[in-house]
């Protein structure tokens, strides 16, 4: 009998996910499509790790997909800096990028070693990143998403070890 | 309600443009730029390429002048639908025409709808629809004569004559054997109405909204725009698209226009503030 192996989802806490704000083109179908299709691969009993409005975005995706499996699964939600153009929310900051992409590797590797005062800074949502469960670090992982299309970054990722 | 238009169908709560089509040399607002076929021709051709929905051709001016028979008025729009249908199979070809005799014709050559400026002048008109799966626009004009303009007219309530005598004449049509979905109705702003009277309908349009029956209004570029602004034909853009969003607001479906981009924009933003359309595309602040 096979050891059952955890099963780890990272979105971002996008508010445009959301059914309340939907207009009538999807500003973010490629984001709601990779999002949609690592959420429908964990189990069917999902732990969330999420600031508040994040487990809003993690509710709506874990209802929109149908789920078997009995895998240990979490939902992470969370994302990089919202300052990486002119135009994005925070406008920009020079540090945004290098601490996106130092980030971006360190989840690959399922160890996230997050400086919280630059992440403040860079409105970086990590909160819910800092608590990735022990199963993810050095699991096997997949990014289905790494863009940052409204000048914040963005990841979807999934974890299995 | 559902909106079936002849060969066409529109969604519950699906707003539409009829764009102004006039084959007549004398015409208050584009004073006979289209008289000419091929005019009329590319005027189609742009305003489908705007969004419009539907096109109404119209062979006679609505305001008092140069008597135009039926075989002139067939002459100048029967020919016309049936290369307007065969060009733009997708549009709804509405005719502007009071006349029964008319109205069998530009049917047979692939009119989807009957607009009845005159408030059924002609009884038979609402029979012709009838036998052909057409759709008709019920108007009110208070009973003047096509081509006439008010004199003296009053009403106890312009509103409660509008909303009678446009679903009487919706229910005679229904039981002419038009199609319920097929019916809409119109106040007619300015037909047999002073300016006071189109500034109530305008301000009271939800009364008509909520007998159930589609409404449609015609606003562009009017006189009651033109006398409250004191602005003369070619500068009521900006009044008309104000009396636009009153009527959006409180529910009308269709809106008779010349400008098919300015007051698609207008119900749209309109509709979309009332709940009843979502925006186009929203991401600020929601990243």
């Amino acid at each position: 009998m096979s050891e059952r192996t955890t099963r780890v989802v990272l979105v971002p806490g996008v508010l445009a996910l959301l059914p309340e704000y939907a207009g009538i083109e999807d500003p973010v179908a490629e984001l709601r499509a990779a999002a949609l299709g690592a959420v429908g691969w964990l189990g069917r009993e999902v732990t969330v790790l999420a600031d508040a409005q994040g487990a809003r975005v993690a509710a709506h995706l874990l209802d929109s997909t149908e789920r078997d499996g009995d895998e240990p699964s979490y939902l992470v939600v969370g994302n990089g800096s919202a300052k990486r153009t002119e135009k994005a929310p925070g406008h920009y900051d020079e540090r945004a990028e290098p601490f996106d992409a130092a980030l971006g590797e360190a989840l690959k590797a399922g160890r996230p070693d997050v400086d919280r005062e630059l992440a403040r800074e860079l409105w970086a949502s990590v909160e819910a990143l800092t608590e990735l469960p022990p199963a993810a670090s050095g699991a096997t992982v997949r990014v289905d998403y790494d863009d940052a299309p409204y000048g914040v970054q963005y990841w979807v990722m999934r974890w299995e070890g | 309600m559902t909106l079936r238009l002849g060969r066409h169908a529109f969604a519950d709560g699906a707003t539409l443009m009829m764009a102004i089509v006039n084959r007549t040399p004398d015409s208050f607002f584009d004073k006979g730029a289209t008289w000419e076929e091929d005019k009329a021709f590319e005027r189609v051709a742009q305003v489908v390429a705007e969004g419009a929905e539907i096109v109404d051709i119209g062979g006679i001016k609505a305001a008092p002048g140069v008597e135009i028979g039926e075989a002139e008025e067939k002459e100048r729009v029967v020919d016309f639908v049936a290369r307007v249908r065969e060009s733009f199979p997708r549009v709804v070809i509405s005719v502007d025409t009071w006349r029964a005799s008319v109205g069998d014709a530009v049917c047979a050559a692939g009119a989807d709808l009957l607009n009845d400026a005159w408030g059924g002048a002609d009884p038979e008109l609402v029979d012709v629809a009838a036998a052909h799966g057409a759709a008709i626009v019920c108007t009110h004009t208070g009973g003047v004569t096509p081509r006439t303009r008010p004199y003296r007219v009053e009403y106890d309530d312009v509103v409660r004559a509008a909303i009678d005598d446009t679903v009487a004449y919706a229910e005679r049509a229904v039981a002419a054997g038009v199609a319920r979905e097929s019916v809409v109705i119109d106040p007619a702003h300015d037909f047999g109405k002073n300016t006071f009277h189109s500034l109530e309908l305008t301000r009271r349009l939800g009364e008509m909204v909520a007998t159930g029956w589609p409404v449609l209004v015609s606003l562009s570029n009017k006189d009651f725009v033109g006398e409250t602004l004191d602005l003369p034909v070619g500068e009521r853009l900006t009044g008309t698209l104000a009396a636009t969003a009153v009527c959006a607001l409180a529910g009308a479906r269709v809106y008779r226009v010349h400008q098919v981009v300015e007051t698609r924009q207008t119900v749209d933003m309109v509709e979309t503030i009332a709940g009843r359309r979502l925006p186009q595309r929203a991401i600020r602040g929601l990243q």
